[in-house]
């Protein structure tokens, strides 16, 4: 406590009587080593990084803070306010599709004198609230007020794929802030994980609210995260009173009308393209997709939103314009997730006759930042065009170690694999499994309409450790995420 | 002034004493030509605007320098005039103008020939001929118009000569690569480049960084004069197919080839000329009219050397003729006749270039329906391929990879707000599949479909999200001339000719 001297501004934070004080004794500064994955020599690790972060002790000696403060992280340390000793800490639980984590101490001293926070609910538009972090790498507390702007549902930008309810804040939420606790009245409303930069809208910060938080933690109850489970399905408002009339409904009626049902997703088979959703379990859906939970008017996706693996979730629809009651089951989450910024994976690859495969991922895109036209549409339109339904992995020849062996193939970078010998290719498994197969010659057929790429096995292994040692592969195959 | 002249007579000598000294292709004196030769063209053009396709954009004015060619006639780029409104000639020397008409313009080769309405404007003036023989090496002279109305003259060198894809990218001519130090000027639509007095061809492009014209040659010039002389103009052939190399020897024993030569044929295009002979994916052209093909696809030109084989089907050959291809299929040799034409534009999927004719569409309560088309995608800018709609973009790259029935793609454009689009203002650029039940394959087939409308609502179903939209047929009907009124539309449709 001697730093309370030595700093007055922090005295005015740490004042005894004052609420910093109180999460002062909960609040961690997380310091993180992570190691970015190589799409590029994917048979090597990447670059190795630091950051800061916040956290905040809650029940359990658990440690919570955001999934990206952790991400591909290699080591770990927390420290607390007024303590210099740094305590290695490994994580618990990490939903990077809601942006949260939790840690622990293996320590028991680090809990000595600190306090858990608790969980608040949704606080009010208009209510003032406080955020507590490192904002832009401090080593000491730094809090901030702001007043709640706006309850809405937002892109989580950590995984970029996923959208859920968000708290919108005029106090603005920098790097260091991320994974600390947002207070209103001594109790946690949210954990500040987002915002935006200068140039692009100023004082405007977002927090996850107690709503995912509560989800998450009960989600992890049994010891292991599922994933959010979507309805994997689109729907579109229905304004338009010729397009109400023609599918049966009147103009006061409510309704939203299904557009794609997503392959491999829950819904599929139980729902139909033109289906209108009436009511989600009993709540009546409103023309513009709202249903009103607690007297607010909130996205249908919410009701789903705060189930889990295992739930049910009914609708009464309009198929046909005949009524009937239809039940899905949450049974799994959407299996083709390749649009999603991925962490804690390794790259899988295979390297054959110093010809390397990748499956394409948003990883591997923001590394390559290819210019191809077609292997671009193919990931950007992926979902949209169904293409999921062709086949389940994009799988290029994302680059070429250059030997005699493979002279000619330079011209076929970033082509997307079709076949092997005949044999298609679905996923990056089937590429592997297909050099495996004894054959004189691999014929590789790349979509398009180009001619195929023919290796030799013979000319292969001849040039197999020539091309190992020279490029320092030090691994020709990772087929495990 | 005449000690200048002197000056210059003093400066040229020693380079002519040189020249008769030695190398006879050393050097020609550009002065050859005489102003009767060259006429200045001024084209005014308009395009239609495809995102408010029933518009014109704002005129814009083009100069360039016509060759005189035999017949009173004028040669020009195609670019110069296309999408012309009006077109003048004016003499450099006297600057006497007169109108003139479009006779043909071909914008595959991107010549064009016009005729003064005047009939003696041309009377006194040179016809210009065409160079023959010329090699890589040779001195040529570039020129240009200036402002003043002077004659500029750049020096140039032929480099390479060469078969390359033309402006419009989906036709390889010949092509003279040559090296020269151009000025960039206005007034650049049409640049002739001599050698000895005769015309070696007209500039297609030229990249200032490394300082290369590519022209459209004279024997391409020649082709397109001696086409232009008949009935009807048929243009440039082609076979319809592309090929790859057979360098890589895994791939060459793979294929079975023993010999030297041959290359494999990647693409045989529906409809075209080489899949009527019976061409297929896979095959290996070996010779192409008697002549041998080597693994690049070039054969041996008596005059340029190594050139590709198609400069055979789409330079020397003529519409009509026969080429025969003699292939290796299944390791056995065979010989295949193909009967050359030229593309069939209207039936391709996405229309590659459209010039002059004002471009379709379709307004169906205040729904924009369009035919996709290479130029639609170009109005995003230069960076089109990347800025426009993705789904449009792929199948316009891609379009010889569809089923050959899949027909035009028609596709909602935009969405002009009024009370039938309620709900659907965000709605564009979505591919239609079916209008009232019947498929869609044109412009047309909307238009007939929107003529039956079924329990009084069109029922428009697209390939995208959201997958079904409907109208009130009769409010539709009601709204028609407060919509065009609205946003000054002069006709709900333009289907073109019939």
């Amino acid at each position: 406590m001697f730093r309370l001297f030595a700093c007055t501004l922090c005295a005015v934070f740490l004042a005894p009587s004052s609420p910093a004080a109180k999460v002062a004794s909960s609040l961690v500064r997380i310091q993180e080593t992570s190691q970015e994955p190589n799409y590029k020599a994917p048979w090597n690790g990447g670059e190795v990084n630091g950051g800061v972060g916040a956290g905040f002790i809650i029940s359990g000696h658990r440690i919570m803070t955001n999934a990206h403060v952790v991400s591909n992280a290699r080591f770990l340390t927390v420290s607390k306010e007024g303590d210099p000793k740094p305590y290695p800490a490994r994580v618990l639980h990490v939903a990077h599709d809601c942006d949260l984590a939790l840690l622990t101490v293996d320590n028991a001293d680090f809990f000595k004198g600190t306090m858990s926070l608790d969980f608040g609910g949704i606080p009010a538009i208009e209510s003032t609230v406080s955020v507590y972090g490192y904002p832009i790498g401090g080593d000491r507390l730094s809090v901030t007020r702001g007043v709640v702007s706006r309850i809405d549902f937002q892109p989580y930008s950590h995984s970029g794929v996923d959208s859920h309810l968000t708290i919108q804040i005029d106090a603005a939420i920098n790097p260091g802030n991320s994974g600390g606790p947002v207070l209103q009245d001594g109790k946690v409303i949210g954990v500040a994980f987002q915002g935006y930069s200068g140039d692009v809208a100023q004082n405007v910060g977002y927090m996850i609210p107690t709503p995912v938080i509560r989800r998450f933690l009960q989600d992890v109850e049994d010891g292991h995260y599922d994933r959010y489970v979507d309805l994997t399905l689109s729907y579109h408002p229905l304004h338009n009173p010729a397009m109400r009339q023609s599918l049966g409904l009147s103009d006061g009626d409510p309704g939203v009308v299904v557009g794609s049902v997503f392959g491999g997703g829950v819904s599929e088979g139980v729902l139909s393209p033109g289906d209108v959703l009436l009511k989600i379990d009993g709540l009546p859906i409103a023309s513009d997709g709202t249903v009103s939970i607690d007297g607010d008017a909130v996205e249908m996706a919410e009701v789903v939103e705060r189930k889990f693996k295992g739930d049910t979730v009914n609708f009464e629809i309009l198929r046909d314009r005949k009524p009937l009651h239809v039940t899905i089951n949450l049974t799994h989450a959407w299996p083709f997730t390749l649009q999603a910024n991925a962490y804690n994976e390794k790259p899988r690859f295979v390297v054959f006759g110093g010809l390397v495969f990748q499956p394409v991922d948003a990883n591997f895109i923001s590394e390559h930042n290819p210019d191809d036209l077609r292997l671009r549409y193919f990931f950007d339109q992926f979902i949209t065009q169904s293409i999921y339904r062709e086949r389940a992995e994009i799988v290029v020849l994302s680059s070429i170690l250059a030997d005699p062996v493979n002279a000619y193939a330079a011209e076929f970078r970033y082509d997307i694999v079709n076949k092997i010998n005949g044999q298609k290719i679905d996923r990056l498994d089937d590429v592997a499994t297909a050099f495996k197969k004894e054959a004189d010659s691999y014929v590789i057929e790349m979509l398009g309409q180009g001619r195929p790429i023919v290796l030799e096995r013979k000319e292969v292994e001849e040039a197999r450790a020539r091309i190992l040692s020279r490029y320092r592969v030090l691994k020709e195959e990772n087929l495990q995420k | 002034m005449k000690s200048l002249t002197a000056l210059l007579f003093v400066l040229l000598l020693p380079q002519a004493l040189r020249a008769g000294a030695g190398s006879p292709t050393r050097e020609k004196t550009p002065a050859a030509i005489s102003n009767d030769s060259l006429v200045r063209v001024n084209s005014t053009s308009q395009a239609f605007d495809f995102f408010r396709p029933w518009t014109k954009k704002a005129p814009s004015m083009r100069r360039g320098l016509g060759v005189v060619m035999p017949d009173t006639l004028v040669l020009v780029t195609a670019e110069i005039v296309a999408n012309h409104t009006y077109v003048e000639l004016e003499k450099s020397s006297s600057a006497e103008k007169s109108a003139a008409e479009v006779v043909v313009v071909d914008y595959d080769s991107n010549l064009a020939l016009l005729r003064p309405v005047n009939p003696d404007f041309l009377k006194n003036a040179k016809p210009l001929p065409l160079d023959s023989g010329a090699r890589v090496g040779d001195k040529a002279v570039i020129l240009q118009l200036e402002n003043n109305g002077l004659i500029a003259e750049t020096p140039a060198t032929i480099t390479t000569i060469t078969v390359a894809g033309y402006p419009l990218d989906y036709l390889s001519l010949l092509t003279y690569r040559l090296s020269s130090p151009l000025q960039s000027r206005e007034g650049s639509f049409t640049v002739p480049a001599v050698r000895d007095g005769k015309l070696l061809g007209l500039l297609m492009r030229y990249d200032g960084r490394s300082q290369t014209a590519d022209l459209i040659p004279a024997p391409v010039i020649a082709h397109f004069l001696a086409d232009a002389q008949e009935e009807k103009y048929s243009g440039f052939p082609r076979a319809g197919i592309a090929f790859a190399s057979t360098r890589d020897p895994q791939f060459r024993r793979y294929l079975g080839l023993t010999e030297d030569g041959g290359v494999y044929l990647t693409e045989v295009r529906p409809g075209s000329p080489a899949e009527k002979a019976g061409l297929r994916k896979g095959d290996i052209i070996l010779a192409v009219a008697g002549k041998p093909v080597d693994q690049d696809g070039n054969y041996d030109n008596a005059e340029f050397g190594k050139i590709s084989f198609s400069h055979l089907t789409n330079t020397l050959a003529k519409v009509g003729d026969t080429i025969e291809f003699t292939i290796q299929r299944d390791g056995k040799r065979q010989a295949l006749s193909v009967v050359l034409a030229p593309l069939d534009k209207k039936n391709v999927v996405s229309e590659p270039s459209i010039f002059g004719s004002q471009p379709h569409y379709f307004i169906l309560g205040g729904l924009v329906f369009q035919e996709l088309s290479r130029p639609y995608l170009q109005e995003w800018g230069s960076g089109w391929m990347k800025e426009a709609p993705q789904r449009l973009v792929y199948l316009d790259a891609f379009q010889n990879e569809l089923p050959t029935d899949r027909g035009k793609i028609v596709f909602l454009s935009q969405v002009l707000p009024s009370p039938n689009t309620l709900g659907y203002e965000n709605l564009d650029h979505l591919v239609v599949n079916k209008l009232n039940g019947v498929e869609i394959k044109s412009l047309e087939d909307l238009a007939r479909a929107a003529a039956a409308p079924k329990d009084g609502f069109h029922r428009i179903e697209f390939e995208q999200d959201p997958g079904v939209i409907a109208l009130d047929a009769a409010e539709v009907e009601a709204g028609k001339s407060q919509l065009m009124q609205d946003y000054g539309i002069p006709a709900l449709e333009n289907l073109g000719e019939k």
